[in-house]
């Protein structure tokens, strides 16, 4: 049975902190644009935490939640792709062929989500900060859309080495860059085919849900809500 | 070497390389001669340790092949390197527990950054205006010890200074033992959010002059009075990894979290119970809850030892900390007092955690002795779910030098004609950005003749400096750290070189031990390297296996921790003195003129601004406001609306320190009497990407200290804040809205 990779979030132990912002753009290659441009909407982050007030001071609440390309099973962003550059993979990603984009939108457009993200320059790196630049990531250009990939990198390379010694693949041992660096551990990546998965466990939980779910896009990430009880 | 490189490197270097070296090409091109144990495409991940803070948390950083832009002896050429690609948490690491935090995250840009200092550096022009001209190594150090045994030679070696971080590492020590061999005063440390408060309590309270460390996976309560302890306090990648167990990593437990602090911060928003107190009171709502708890029975008053005896009236029951008397002083009402008080002496085990503004009052000493009083009558103290003290490493046998005096102090010494410092030596310390205006700190260093920085960057410390001696990045050098806290077992990080040197750099440590071996008379240190000085401690300490290699181990692992043979323990800290914390805070400025509490706090993307360099970091949204590249202040939005003002909008805030103008963030996460303002930007002089961005609000801060530790009351400070203007761009958000349902409450509205 091919693999179907799967995302869950605990709200209740996500703080904020924003490490998963950055590792992602250290693990992905993602430039920084810049005051200016950021001024102008043009910030690339494929992960935010994102941050919404609820009530009056001093009943005042703050909720945090983590949003990455949700992997849709139904991605409005694939079927609006004139030329399949978003397309959906065998192991169930959302996949994005740079070299096939020609950077008409429709799939950000499309995207109920926010978490596609254009390339309006080609990406530069200030000498000599390109040696950052990680070798297993192909850098997008000009008129390219980008997006989470939930590190397909990191997928391919331990799938190929569980090929390789010819054996099982095990549950954690595949983790994204936002994952990896989560002291809180609030994101578990893994198999939704493997029922023995924490994050299949996680992602039948009561407490479970999809964000934007009412859309019918079929999510693969799981968000787990803050507990109110104290 | 492939023939396709060698032929590269000969089409980039051959022609100088010829012309420079008169007839020799091959001696300049063996400089350029590749790495040979890395294989291309092949990464290997190494350890290595995170400078950016004191939490000293373990790294792993994947290293792979690269090529790379070098100078060698003024001539460019490229050539491959192993080279860092990426840091992650040390997964052994007993800090980090393989998270790692976004500033640790970004550190990886220390090392590549286009505007580090390359080589030693002289100055050409007028001090403050980043002139420099390139030196060699060699007149470098030679210009170093002639201002060193100048001093010596008129028996004046008390006329040097030497600013530092605080911090606990090898490096403090090194710095420490030359100075006090060499006859000078003790390093001056200064750090804006310092904690030397909270120090000096726990050393009256329980005998520990140090941080404490929390055992968050066991408690089932903690409260903490404004220790932002998931974001920038103490230990963050420890304890946030502690607040995910306490949360959710015991089945059917999940441990209760209450905040206290005037303006929500990022730890804050994930607190079950947020308690906004007034500013400077969360001391008398520590000892509330004590009195609640003592008078409902809940504990006996004894249970509380010595934190006990801190506090004036414990014995009797705390008769002036009844919830009524409370409720007025700190505007928490007294049913709340009294449940929450219930909550933690029934939800044992419980912790209470204090840092931050509460303690940067004038009164901060009485609020932390309240609140290690509080934790001594929960039966917190070194019990599981409570606070620990990490068992501290002695590092280095000889006497200490003589106490410094503080960065304060020294300012007004220089001016005032009483300390006549002749040379300071800076290394990543920046204390004329983060030292209040009124301690004149920049025109004290402009009348010392002699400054010499070992900083990476130019900013406005290191800009004043004669001669820049820049260190390697801590990926290109021996890197260790001490942590006093974030372990409940001890704990040393240390790590080799994780890549050669990108520049003509060279390690702090090894040039002051090349320095002290060369003066005229020379300082005799008992190390050849800095790393022998590092190992001799590592081989006093117990290898993990019988037989094993405790310096061998932790060099591999990035860290050794465990149980401290008897000789290498510091002893507990005697403290004989008893102040008189007094408990009422004292303002700068009067509130009929100046109506605000200002409350400045460390920006999560550069603490005290000293990250502001770092791209990624700039680009990260703020975890409150979403904010990037900016400078904000924070204004309760019924206030804003009281006085017009509307997000964005530019507002002037005035102390009786000074002025500056920024954008407003309208937000309901903080109380209608206090404006807040991120510390961080506002650089006049650090990279391309910091210089002239944003404001630098301890500007606006007055030099109201805590008595008994000379620290700067950087929370008690009130300011007065009029509109100025429309939006001006200046505040760049990355989301759209605060609220996630908008149209619909305005459609229910």
């Amino acid at each position: 049975m091919p693999h179907r990779w799967g995302m869950a979030a605990d709200l209740d132990r996500c703080n904020g902190c924003g490490a998963c912002v950055v590792a992602c753009a250290a693990e992905n290659n993602i430039s920084t644009v810049g005051a200016e441009q950021a001024a102008l909407g043009r910030a690339k982050h494929w992960i935010r935490v994102e941050r919404y007030w609820e009530g009056e001071f001093p009943d005042v609440r703050l909720k945090f939640r983590p949003v990455m390309c949700q992997q849709c099973d139904n991605a409005p962003c694939e079927p609006v792709c004139p030329t399949y550059a978003s397309h959906h993979t065998d192991d169930g990603l959302n996949a994005q062929v740079y070299n096939r984009c020609i950077g008409t939108r429709y799939c950000a457009n499309a995207c109920p989500y926010n978490v596609r993200f254009f390339d309006f320059f080609n990406p530069s790196w200030e000498k000599p900060l390109q040696l950052q630049l990680n070798p297993d990531v192909s850098l997008r250009e000009v008129g390219v859309m980008e997006k989470c990939t939930f590190c397909v990198q990191r997928i391919k390379a331990v799938t190929v080495q569980v090929a390789a010694e010819d054996r099982e693949l095990k549950d954690g041992e595949i983790t994204p860059a936002c994952v990896q660096s989560c002291a809180a551990k609030a994101l578990v990546f893994g198999d939704l085919n493997d029922p023995e998965s924490e994050v299949s466990r996680l992602s039948h939980s009561p407490r479970g849900s999809k964000l934007l779910e009412d859309l019918g896009t079929l999510p693969k990430v799981t968000y787990l809500p803050r507990d109110t009880e104290a | 070497m492939d023939r396709r490189s060698f032929i590269k490197l000969t089409a980039i270097t051959g022609t100088s390389a010829t012309l420079a070296s008169c007839g020799n090409p091959e001696n300049a091109l063996i400089r350029f001669v590749p790495d040979d144990e890395i294989v291309p495409g092949i990464a290997v991940w190494k350890p290595s340790v995170c400078p950016l803070c004191s939490a000293g948390c373990g790294l792993t950083v994947r290293v792979m092949d690269a090529d790379a832009e070098v100078v060698r002896n003024g001539q460019a050429g490229v050539v491959r390197i192993a080279a860092a690609k990426k840091l992650e948490g040390g997964p052994l690491h007993p800090i980090s527990q393989g998270g790692l935090c976004a500033r640790g995250q970004a550190a990886i840009q220390v090392t590549y950054h286009p505007d580090r200092i390359t080589q030693p550096l002289k100055r050409s022009g007028t001090r403050g205006d980043g002139q420099y001209e390139a030196i060699t190594w060699d007149a470098a150090i030679a210009e170093l010890l002639s201002r060193l045994d100048a001093l010596a030679a008129a028996g004046n070696q008390k006329a040097l200074a030497f600013a530092t971080r605080a911090g606990s590492s090898h490096r403090h020590a090194l710095v420490d033992q030359f100075l006090a061999r060499f006859g000078a005063p003790g390093p001056v440390s200064f750090e804006l959010f310092g904690d030397q408060v909270l120090r000096r309590a726990n050393a009256l309270s329980f005998g520990r002059e140090q941080l404490p460390t929390f055992d968050l996976p066991n408690a089932r309560m903690a409260i903490s009075f404004g220790a932002d302890f998931l974001g920038t306090w103490n230990s963050p990648v420890a304890q946030a990894a502690g607040y995910g167990q306490m949360r959710k990593g015991r089945p059917g437990i999940r441990g209760a979290f209450v905040q206290v602090e005037a303006r929500m911060s990022q730890t804050g928003a994930n607190a079950d119970e947020w308690v906004p107190a007034t500013p400077g009171t969360e001391g008398v709502l520590a000892l509330g809850l004590a009195h609640a708890i003592l008078a409902a029975n809940l504990r006996p008053a004894a249970a509380a030892g010595r934190a006990g005896t801190q506090i004036d009236g414990w014995a009797a029951g705390l008769a002036d900390y009844a919830p009524a008397a409370v409720e007025k002083v700190t505007g928490v009402a007294a049913s709340r007092i009294e449940r929450i008080a219930r909550d933690l002496a029934e939800r044992s085990p419980a912790v209470a955690m204090v840092g931050g503004a509460p303690l940067a009052h004038t009164n901060g000493l009485f609020t932390a002795l309240a609140v290690n009083a509080l934790n001594a009558l929960l039966g917190s103290v070194e019990q599981p779910g409570g606070l620990f003290f990490t068992p501290r490493i002695t590092l280095a046998d000889g006497a200490a030098a003589p106490a410094a005096p503080s960065i304060e102090q020294l300012a007004s010494g220089i001016l005032g004609g009483s300390n006549a410092v002749q040379v300071l030596l800076v290394d990543g310390s920046n204390p004329v950005f983060t030292t209040p205006t009124a301690w004149k700190v920049s025109e004290a260093l402009a009348k010392i003749p002699f400054i010499a920085s070992f900083g990476s960057f130019l900013d406005e410390t290191s800009g004043m400096a004669d001669l820049i001696l820049p260190d390697h990045s801590f990926l290109e050098s021996w890197i260790e750290a001490v942590p006093e806290s974030g372990s409940i077992a001890a704990v040393a990080s240390v790590a080799p070189p994780v890549m050669r040197p990108l520049h003509q750099t060279r390690a702090m440590p090894d040039v002051l031990l090349d320095v002290s071996r060369r003066l005229a008379t020379p300082v005799a240190l008992p190390w050849e390297t800095f790393d022998q000085m590092v190992g001799a401690t590592f081989m006093k300490l117990a290898p993990a296996a019988a037989g094993g290699d405790a310096w061998g181990d932790a060099q591999a692992q990035g860290a050794w921790s465990g149980a401290l043979p008897a000789g290498l323990a510091s002893p507990p800290s005697v403290t004989e003195e008893t102040p008189q914390p007094v408990p009422e805070p004292r303002f700068d400025g009067d509130a009929a003129q100046y109506p605000f509490h200002f409350l400045p706090y460390p920006s999560s993307a550069f603490l005290d601004g000293s990250l502001a360099h770092l791209p990624w970091l700039q680009e990260m949204p703020d975890p409150i406001t979403s904010a990037m590249w900016s400078s904000w202040v924070e204004i309760n939005n019924t206030t804003a609306e009281r006085l017009g003002i509307a997000q964005g909008d530019i507002i002037e805030i005035t102390s009786t320190q000074g002025t500056l103008r920024a954008p407003a963030y309208v937000s309901p996460g903080l109380a209608p009497d206090i404006v807040a303002m991120p510390v961080g930007q506002g650089h006049r002089m650090f990279t391309r990407y910091a210089t002239g961005r944003g404001q630098n609000p301890v500007s606006l801060i007055a030099p109201l200290t805590e008595a008994s530790t000379g620290a700067v009351a950087w929370a008690a400070t009130r300011v007065k804040i009029a509109r100025v203007g429309g939006p001006d761009g200046s505040l760049i958000m990355f989301a759209g809205g605060d609220r996630e349902h908008p149209y619909e409450d305005l459609g229910r509205g």
